[in-house]
């Protein structure tokens, strides 16, 4: 079980994060959505701490790591469990598919080499990539480069999965194979906290889904529960507005 | 009265000052070095803006490039004994200046010269290095130090190589000022042999050669060094077991 407490986080004056609590059970996917600029990414940088919070601490399993401490020896556990997939994939440039997956499993869990290769094929194997082993990411399309950046956080075998809005820097036709290895990633039993603006996928993947606005969670529930009948203002006005998106231009 | 220029001087003068040619090149590489060395550090501290460290660190990269290498040569070369003896006065020791040879002078006034040029060269790579890939880095778990060596350093070693080419090239030929620091390198090796024959005209180009030579050659293995780092434009495609015809060099 993994959990988030009283996080905070704010930038000068402006308030992103405000005293954000969340259970999070083993095997859930959870969707987060919301306006932007409500700190969804903000959320997960905290989380592995790429940004540092005012206050609050995660929890996994029954170590307490407090995000604001500078302590090397907890934030190295903390992001040992915690795996990132970004929006820009961030794969290193220098490196292979295969070299990138090894990188972390080399450097950070100080694995043999044949071991840590067996591992890397094995992870591109799973997102479809293992013939590109040694294709360098200038090569690979951005769908491409995505799922080796999938294989890369899943080979740490974090304890939860942090995806950053996985596919908006993809062209409309490469999202659905990144989409599909996060489906499957996902029915392998992987906790993830996923932010996405593919409304449809989240209600499909994930089996909670909470909605952020201004720092705060104003909706926390079922996908049903939350795009069928969101209890709070703020989450309808939202949906009101994404249907008028999908709505035709004109009926006859 | 002989001939004006004699062509066969130029030629047979070169073995001479070929003998000291090693004496070039060591101290040009070691000065290199310390440049390097003494670059990366500077521009670690400027970016990481560390206090006090990065104000000293500026002071002297100004100091350092404001100032000719000959007056930098001269003040290695006579300030460093006189420190030495002042501090002897001072505090009684016996610290021996006099057995320091003039190479080693040369050495620490051409690296610190360079080191001021270099920290810019480098500190400019290593911010041209995409910042999600150190996030990304940070994100496995990868320290600044293992991050630094292992993604950042090489991906800014190849920004940095022509610019670094250009600099061996420049300390080089910085070299020849070694002689005022008593280093007989082949310019002053030339010297001694235009002061034996008077025949200083045909040493200068005989020397000239022998500096385009060698600059020939280091533009060479710069661009050798280059194709070899370059990211392949073509890869095969891996086969079932995953397999591939390139070697991973981790």
């Amino acid at each position: 079980m993994i959990k988030i407490d009283h996080l905070s986080k704010k930038y000068n004056d402006n308030v992103v994060l405000d005293d954000i609590s969340l259970e999070i059970r083993q095997g859930d996917v959870v969707g987060i959505i919301g306006p932007s600029g409500t700190g969804k990414s903000t959320l997960l940088r905290c989380v592995n701490r790429l940004e540092t919070p005012e206050k609050g601490t995660v929890t996994i399993g029954d170590k307490v790591i407090g995000l604001s401490e500078r302590k090397p020896k907890e934030l190295l556990y903390l992001r040992q469990n915690t795996g990132m997939v970004f929006q820009r994939f961030n794969l290193f440039e220098k490196k292979t598919a295969l070299e990138n997956v090894m990188e972390g499993l080399i450097v950070v869990k100080k694995m043999k080499k044949d071991e840590a290769r067996a591992i890397a094929l094995e992870e591109l194997k799973l997102v479809g990539m293992e013939k590109w082993a040694n294709h360098y990411p200038k090569h690979m399309s951005g769908g491409q480069q995505q799922r080796v950046a999938l294989a890369r956080a899943l080979a740490m075998k974090p304890q939860i999965l942090l995806l950053d809005e996985p596919t908006s820097a993809l062209d409309p036709e490469l999202v659905g194979e990144v989409l599909d290895v996060i489906k499957k990633v996902a029915a392998q039993g992987y906790t993830m906290l996923l932010v996405s603006h593919e409304m449809n996928f989240i209600r499909h993947v994930s089996n909670r889904v909470i909605f952020l606005d201004k720092g705060h969670v104003v909706e926390d529930g079922t996908p049903k529960e939350v795009f069928e009948h969101p209890q709070n203002q703020r989450t309808r006005e939202f949906f009101s507005k994404m249907h008028i998106m999908a709505q035709p231009e004109y009926v006859i | 009265m002989g001939k004006l220029f004699d062509v066969s001087l130029v030629f047979s003068s070169i073995p001479e000052l070929l003998t000291k040619l090693p004496i070039t090149l060591e101290l040009a590489v070691v000065s290199m070095l310390i440049g390097l060395g003494l670059g990366l550090v500077m521009a670690i501290i400027k970016m990481k803006k560390i206090r006090v460290l990065t104000q000293i660190t500026n002071l002297l990269i100004s100091l350092l490039r404001g100032t000719p290498v000959i007056v930098q040569l001269y003040v290695a070369f006579f300030g460093i004994p006189m420190m030495f003896k002042a501090i002897n006065q001072q505090f009684g020791t016996n610290l021996a200046v006099a057995n320091i040879s003039g190479f080693v002078y040369a050495m620490i006034a051409l690296g610190l010269n360079q080191s001021g040029f270099m920290a810019e060269i480098i500190r400019s790579a290593l911010q041209s290095v995409d910042p999600g890939q150190i996030e990304a880095a940070h994100a496995l778990g990868m320290t600044y130090p293992q991050t630094l060596r292992r993604i950042i350093l090489p991906e800014a070693f190849e920004v940095a190589l022509p610019t670094l080419g250009n600099s061996f090239i420049s300390i080089i030929k910085g070299t020849s000022l070694a002689f005022t620091c008593a280093v007989v390198e082949i310019t002053a090796q030339g010297q001694i042999i235009g002061g034996r024959t008077y025949r200083y005209f045909e040493v200068y180009v005989s020397l000239a050669i022998i500096y385009w030579l060698v600059t020939l050659v280091i533009e060479q293995i710069i661009r050798v060094i280059e194709n070899k780092i370059r990211i392949p434009d073509q890869v095969e495609l891996a086969s079932a077991n995953g397999e591939g015809k390139k070697n991973d060099k981790n």
